[in-house]
Parts: C-alpha cells; sequence; structure tokens
C-alpha cells in the first residue's frame, strides 16, 4: 500500500518540480509570479491525513530547497513546508465544510500560500537572508496571493484526481 | 489517539531533521552542496528546452507589465505585429539577442575585457525573494564564482553558484546585492545596494561629498578583479535624499540594464591591465538638427498693360 503510494507520487512530485522550474520559471511575472508546486502541495495537505500532509510537506519543501533560485539555507522551505503541510491538514482534514467543496479548498490554500511566504520572509531575517524593502515584500506577497487564487481554481481538478490516483481505497483490495 | 501521537512524532522527526539540514548548510557542509549541484546538473537540459520551446511568448507577462509607461511603442508594434507569423517571431527574436550580444561585446571590447557569452535559459522563481537567473555556459567555459556578469548597458550581476554546463547569476536588482560604486567624473564613492526591483539604492561613504540627479555610477572593482571589474555602468541617480542629520548621504539609482529581458548576458573571466574609467558611460543620445531652410520670394513686378 505504503509502497504504491510512493511509488506513484515520486514521479508526479519530480514532475511538477521539473515544470516549475523548466517552463513557469521562465516567465517573469509580475507581482512574484506563482509556485505551481507549493499549490499542489498545500491542495493534497488539505485532502490528507496530518501524517501524510507532514510528508508531503517535507517533500515538497525539500525539492523547493533544491531549487537554484532558494535564496536561504538548504532546509528552510523543508521546515516551512513541513509545518504548513501538518498545520493545513490538522484544521482542514475531516472538516467536510472543507474538504468537500472547491471553495474551501481554494481559500485554504490561498491563506495557506500567504502564510507560508510570510513565515518564509520571517524565518530568512532571522536566518539572515535579505529579502528587499517593506514595500516590495508586501508588493510581491499581495501579487503572489492574487496568483494563487487565479491559478489554484484551474489546477484544483487535476490536483484532487492525482490524489485520488495515490491515496483511493481501492488500492487497499 | 495513538494516530495522533505517531503523527505528531512523525513531525518531530521531521522537524529535527529540516534544522539539521539548515545547521548543516549554515556550517558550510559540502554534502549540502552536493545535492543543488546534482540537481541543476539534471535541471539545466529541461531549462535549455523550456527557454527554446518558450522563447517567443516569455516576455509576455513583462510587456503587458510595461503598457501604460509603453503606449506609443506598443502601439506601433501592433501595427507591425499584425503581419507577423511564428517564423517572423523566432527570427525577431534571434535578432534582439543578436544586438544584445553585440552591444555587450561592444562594451567588453572597449574596457578590454575577456568575456563568455551566454544565453539566459531560466530565471529564478520570486517565491524565495530572491532575483535570480540561469544562464547556459559554466564551468566548462571558464566562468567561475565570483566573476562580473554583463548585459548590453552595463552591470547585470554576479555569478553565485556554478555548474559544469550552467551558472546561477545574483542580479543587481537582488535585496542581497551589494557593490562599491562611484560616481564618474568624481571620485566619490559609495555602496549600492539592491531592491528587488529595477531602482537601487546608494550610500555614500563621505557625508560631505554631494551627490545629483542625473549623475552616472560605475564600479569601482575589487581585488584581482573578482567579484567586480571596475569601471561598469551600474545606472544615474534619480533621487537624492537630503535629510538633515543623516550620518551618510543617499539616493536612489535607476539601473541601466533592464532585468526582465535579459537574453544574452556576458561574464568577465578575466578583467583589463589598466582601469577603463570612465570609458564606458553610455552615451546620452544626441538630439539631432533639422535644418530648416528659408526661401526668400521677391515678387516680380506685375506686368502692365
Amino acid at each position: 500500500m505504503l509502497t504504491r503510494q510512493i511509488s506513484i507520487a515520486t514521479p508526479i512530485f519530480l514532475m511538477i518540480f521539473v515544470i516549475q522550474e523548466s517552463v513557469i520559471s521562465q516567465f517573469r511575472l509580475p507581482g512574484g509570479g506563482f509556485s505551481v508546486l507549493m499549490i499542489f502541495a498545500l491542495t493534497w495537505a488539505v485532502l490528507s491525513e496530518t501524517e501524510v500532509a507532514a510528508v508531503i510537506g517535507f517533500a515538497t519543501g525539500f525539492l523547493m530547497d533544491l531549487s537554484q533560485s532558494a535564496a536561504g539555507p538548504f532546509g528552510q522551505w523543508t521546515l516551512i513546508m513541513l509545518i504548513a503541510g501538518y498545520a493545513i491538514s490538522y484544521i482542514g482534514y475531516g472538516d467536510d465544510n472543507v474538504r468537500a467543496n472547491a471553495t474551501g479548498i481554494i481559500f485554504f490554500v490561498v491563506i495557506a500560500n500567504l502564510l507560508v511566504e510570510i513565515g518564509y520572509v520571517a524565518t530568512g531575517a532571522l536566518l539572515g537572508v535579505s529579502a528587499g524593502s517593506f514595500v516590495q515584500v508586501l508588493i510581491t506577497l499581495f501579487g503572489m496571493s492574487i496568483w494563487a487564487l487565479l491559478v489554484s481554481p484551474i489546477l484544483l481538478p487535476i490536483f484532487t484526481r492525482l490524489h485520488a490516483l495515490v491515496f483511493d481505497s481501492r488500492s487497499a483490495l | 489517539m495513538r494516530n495522533g501521537g505517531r503523527a505528531r512524532l512523525l513531525l518531530v522527526i521531521l522537524m529535527v531533521t529540516s534544522l539539521f539540514l539548515i545547521t548543516l548548510d549554515l556550517r558550510g557542509v559540502k554534502v549540502i552542496d552536493g545535492f543543488k549541484q546534482g540537481s541543476q546538473t539534471i535541471m539545466s537540459p529541461f531549462q535549455r528546452a523550456g527557454s527554446v520551446v518558450l522563447s517567443p511568448v516569455k516576455n509576455f507577462f513583462s510587456d503587458v507589465t510595461h503598457l501604460g509607461r509603453t503606449r506609443n511603442q506598443i502601439e506601433k508594434l501592433e501595427a507591425e505585429n499584425a503581419n507577423l507569423k511564428q517564423r517572423l517571431i523566432n527570427r525577431k527574436n534571434a535578432d534582439a539577442q543578436l544586438k544584445q550580444l553585440k552591444s555587450i561585446l561592444d562594451l567588453a571590447g572597449t574596457a578590454g575585457y575577456k568575456v563568455v557569452n551566454a544565453k539566459v535559459i531560466s530565471n529564478g522563481s520570486s517565491q524565495s525573494f530572491s532575483q535570480t537567473i540561469t544562464i547556459d555556459s559554466g564551468a566548462n567555459a571558464g566562468i567561475k564564482k565570483n566573476m562580473t556578469v554583463l548585459s548590453q548597458f552595463g552591470i547585470a550581476g554576479v555569478v553565485k553558484d556554478v555548474y559544469p554546463t550552467s551558472a546561477l547569476i545574483q542580479l543587481a536588482s537582488d535585496p542581497s546585492f551589494r557593490i562599491g560604486a562611484r560616481i564618474a567624473g568624481t571620485q566619490q564613492i559609495g555602496i549600492l545596494t539592491g531592491r528587488g526591483t529595477r531602482s537601487a539604492s546608494l550610500q555614500l561613504l563621505d557625508n560631505s561629498t554631494t551627490v545629483k540627479e542625473g549623475d552616472v555610477l560605475l564600479s569601482r572593482g575589487s581585488i584581482a578583479n573578482r567579484p567586480y571589474v571596475p569601471g561598469v555602468p551600474l545606472g544615474y541617480v534619480t533621487r537624492v535624499d537630503n535629510s538633515a542629520g543623516a550620518v551618510a548621504q543617499t539616493a536612489t539609482i535607476r539601473y541601466y540594464t533592464n532585468f526582465s529581458i535579459l537574453g544574452v548576458v556576458a561574464v568577465v573571466v578575466s578583467g583589463s591591465d589598466s582601469n577603463p574609467g570612465d570609458a564606458l558611460i553610455p552615451v546620452k543620445p544626441r538630439v539631432t538638427p533639422i535644418p530648416t531652410v528659408t526661401v526668400f520670394v521677391t515678387p516680380s513686378p506685375s506686368p502692365t498693360k
């Protein structure tokens, strides 16, 4: 069961990481753009149990740390995404008001996306990573949230189908 | 309850692992660098392919952002675009890169720099609040860490990391970018800091000196020309902050380089023997006088009948 889930989920994560780094990163989007990998991980975290969400967050953060554009020390994204994955699942899992409707998931993902970025700036300040002027950071945070709000509804059906493919209960048969 | 306890235990284990990774990285353990180097080696062919495939459309969003400021130019381009086909777009892209490359070579040639030219294959994500690009040349082409990177107009950034066939460039707009600068014509020196946009802030080291709008800034240069070669145009002063009681005078600078349209850059692998001084300052556009022709007409006497 676990082997099957990992063997399907790993190439999906790697594929999304490659898309992020080689396609999305080609565009210098206004307002900071978006991370399809982060949106993917947060969507899966909403839909998963806390244990699984923590592992998803850890794996995603590790991949984000591997990205050449990661400015902070290796492990910073891993830590933040791990906490974000666990927290979003802890709050959202089992609550059908969140899981059973698309609006709830999108709301959770967008808010989590914003909080993750704030967390990154805050921990970056502690670790000595420059993030620019306060105004610039605010503009980027606002821009990223808008992008997440625009992109999440489009990607949600794909991400939820992929989640069902990996964590479908029929796999236990 | 048991499941909740197991989840918490897993969370603690993964958090400790993350903190362990951060500690290792901050202590400069090479294994962590190996991870990043390996991933970049794997990723660079994908980035190269993505750059080729997306080259006709990658500047689309940047163009949209500047819509208001370049309305006249866009209206002119719209008229031209009606006649363009896909092949012509690709050709235009190649021509633009050629023009950038020619300007870079002119700049490097004037200063006597030995450069390695490279194409930009990826723009760094802004998720980490950093400004970086990846180029398609690396250690195999003689590029090393901490080398100056030029655009067609002046400074583009500095080499942050090098891989066999690619390199990561920290753009001059990055908030953690710092460079020693001097004002052209005078020897006033200061430190230029990126702000995450095309503007930067200059902090003069001597408070008794003055700076004024329009002053041009050049790089001061570093020991053994690394990370910065001297004389590279940085930008010009757009605003001077004259706050009373300030310890050091500060000013706002606009970079010559437009970081959102970088297609080709050059890495200075060897500086010139002599300091080029102010020789690289971009020439201001000169107004060409339009000759006016005055014609004097003397009416001929009307014929008398």
